[in-house]
């Protein structure tokens, strides 16, 4: 019996390692392996023949320091851009999540499904429908025209906030169901407590939901920030030359003017200045709990 | 006749096709192409492949052609029913797919494979002229037969002689075009006649260029005195600088590859770079659009087919050629794609499907228009690098 018992608690020990090993393969091969080639390509000069160029690594940190003074419009502004997006998430996704959570009752799973729904139709369709919502001939232009709530290049399509739309409209679903996620797991008794204690509804929220609902609002702000600050859809499709991304430069640079060095030292600096970011904000919210 | 198309349906298509280059798939695959950017990269500088003439085509053994043909073409540049009458006459199986979106965006992704001399899952493409002549200084495409190739003699005397391929022994011009600008005239209340009547502050915002430095920079060039035959850096950066005054200014409203077609008939954009052939397709719908060569000139473009060293099927490529060279054949391509033929003597044929294509002056342009119209010159790598450099920093990356 003791044979059999070390030998079952041997394979549980094994167990949670072969069971992270695929991760840990494809991490390998589609991450490690492309994150090291990608930084010598940042540090590498370039010569030789002009479209089939030699690239020698060189320890090039000029790399760096062109491409961040030539493009440092677009990278203050991508990181504008997702900053006002991620807001926004979090104050439309906030009361939704928080009604699903609680208020829905058995519609919680239809309403679940609803949110869910958009994404079925792929992201390139769903970005150029706002296009035609947005023309400058439709109705929406019209309507707030008439109120005189347009920006100032009196028109919606290529300003920032069609981008910023975008944005917040491409990527709320990662904010809203990390929300849902940590607010569904709030005991409602600890509502009816505070209640008990004639707490004021906003003191209930300010000092029972709000912390509980913490970690959610953390992992959704940073699946929103992440991928906004390097979109570059939204800026090609619903912007204008006025407001373009990084993302669009690090396209333009890999796939037109073919300077991988330049591409790529803006993407792995990019990737810095987010996991920067990233880590302040964590420590701001100081929970360790991720979702 | 199997292969005959019936001229009302030919019509129909014309007004309900979208344009020739449309974009849609092209972000998409860039996004794709940037993900796996990082893993293709360390290979990149692996390969140093010399300048060489091109390869000479596989020896004839005197057999027909057979087999599969793969075919990669721009979207919406075929005719209905063409790929079907091609297979019935020659017995091949074609592979046609629409997955050329823009010349420099393929060259970045098949580069990789060609210098390894790995397939690239098409045994003939259709780069447009400059592209092609990369690819065969680089090596990268065979010859066209000349015995696979009977109809050659129906090519435009002046293609068959061009600089960039003088007796057309690698590239087989496709289609050509004017670069041009378009412009909605109940939008703009005003004909567009030169270029300065693109920067009239009443169109702030509402105006589109080409991001490509050709096709973009070529006709403001030709405005400022300059050349597109004998290009220099001074000319070019002088018009870039003109772009990057008028993009400050707000007046640019978006650099477009070919998908300034949806925002001209949108309505969002009142004046736009443009390709002849699109403008056709477009004023089926809109009859308020115009295309106008300004009069300081514009440029063209001839796409061209070529048979890349990689290809699988030579002859079969080589009988496609052939086929598309035949006048009946060709008029049907032209029918739909409303572009300027590269074979001579067309109008004939062209009023068979329809009269009023042989007279139009889009696809049958008057010499007025083409005295107006530049080719580039032949660009030394070099050069196209360093022009895309600088437009590159204008068009904000």
């Amino acid at each position: 019996m003791a044979g059999v018992a070390s030998s079952s608690r041997q394979r549980s020990r094994i167990a949670p390692y072969l069971m992270i090993l695929p991760a840990l393969a494809y991490l390998a091969v589609f991450f490690v392996v492309p994150f090291f080639s990608l930084a010598r390509t940042s540090l590498s000069s370039s010569g030789g023949s002009v479209f089939m160029p030699k690239l020698t690594f060189a320890w090039d940190f000029g790399n760096y320091t062109d491409a961040f003074s030539l493009y440092q419009d677009q990278i203050l502004r991508s990181f504008g851009y997702a900053f006002v997006a991620t807001i926004l998430c979090l104050l439309l996704a906030f009361p939704l999540a928080y009604v699903i959570a609680f208020k829905a009752g058995r519609y919680k799973n239809l309403l679940l499904g609803l949110v869910i729904l958009p994404f079925f139709v792929t992201f390139l369709i769903r970005t150029l429908a706002w296009k035609t919502i947005l023309a400058d001939d439709g109705w929406v232009v019209d309507l707030l025209g008439t109120m005189g709530a347009l920006p100032s290049e009196g028109r919606l399509l290529s300003t920032s906030w069609a981008v910023i739309g975008g944005l917040t409209y491409n990527w709320i679903i990662f904010m809203i169901l990390p929300l849902y996620v940590s607010l569904e797991k709030i005991d409602p008794r600890l509502l009816e407590a505070s209640r008990d204690l004639y707490s004021p509804n906003r003191r209930t929220f300010g000092k029972v939901i709000l912390p509980l609902a913490l970690p959610g609002v953390l992992a959704g702000s940073m699946l929103v920030f992440i991928p906004s600050v390097g979109d570059f859809i939204n800026a090609d499709y619903l912007g204008s030359t006025q407001t373009t991304m990084i993302g669009n430069v690090i396209q333009k640079q890999f796939l037109v003017v073919k300077d991988y060095p330049a591409a790529a030292a803006l993407s792995l600096g990019l990737m810095a200045l987010i996991l920067v970011g990233v880590l302040l904000y964590t420590r701001a919210l100081g929970t360790e709990d991720l979702v | 006749m199997a292969n005959q198309i019936d001229p009302g349906l030919l019509s129909q298509f014309a007004i309900a096709r979208t344009s020739r280059r449309r974009f849609l798939g092209g972000s998409a695959a860039a996004a794709a192409a940037l993900a796996l950017g990082g893993a293709t990269l360390a290979a990149c500088g692996s390969n140093d492949s010399g300048s060489t003439a091109s390869s000479s085509a596989p020896a004839d053994d005197g057999s027909p052609a057979s087999g599969t043909l793969r075919v990669s073409n721009w979207p919406l540049y075929m005719a209905d029913g063409f790929v079907a009458a091609f297979q019935k006459a020659t017995g091949i199986t074609v592979d046609y797919k629409e997955d050329f979106n823009d010349n420099e965006e393929w060259f970045a992704k098949n580069k990789e494979p060609l210098s390894r001399k790995q397939d690239i899952g098409a045994d003939l493409a259709v780069p447009t002229t400059f592209m092609a002549t990369r690819l065969h200084s680089l090596g990268w495409l065979n010859e066209i037969s000349e015995s696979a190739w009977s109809n050659k003699k129906n090519l435009r005397p002046d293609l068959l002689e061009a600089d960039v391929d003088p007796g057309r022994k690698f590239s087989a011009p496709y289609m050509s075009g004017l670069v041009g600008i378009a412009y909605n005239r109940a939008a703009t209340g005003r004909d567009i006649k030169t270029i300065d009547d693109i920067w009239d502050p009443k169109f702030k915002g509402k105006v589109s260029l080409f991001s490509d430095a050709q096709d973009g920079l070529g006709m403001l060039m030709l405005s400022q005195g300059g050349s597109v035959t004998q290009p220099t850096t001074e000319a070019i950066q002088k018009a870039a600088d003109l772009v990057k005054e008028q993009k400050d200014k707000g007046q640019i409203r978006r650099f477009t590859g070919n998908d300034y077609a949806d925002d001209l008939a949108a309505g969002n954009i009142a004046i736009a770079q443009a390709y002849s052939g699109d403008v056709v397709q477009l004023q089926a719908d809109n009859p308020d659009l115009q295309f106008i060569v300004p009069e300081s000139g514009g440029t063209t473009f001839v796409d061209t087919m070529v048979i890349p060293y990689t290809t699988q099927n030579q002859k079969a490529a080589e009988a496609w050629i052939n086929y598309i060279y035949d006048r009946p054949n060709y008029a049907k391509l032209i029918a739909h794609t409303q572009y300027v033929p590269v074979l001579s003597d067309m109008t004939a044929e062209l009023d068979k499907i329809d009269p009023k294509l042989g007279s139009n002056p889009l696809i049958n342009p008057p010499k007025e228009t083409l005295d107006k119209v530049k080719g580039w010159a032949p660009l030394t790598d070099e050069q196209t690098q360093e022009y895309n450099t600088i437009y590159a920093a204008v068009t904000g990356g």
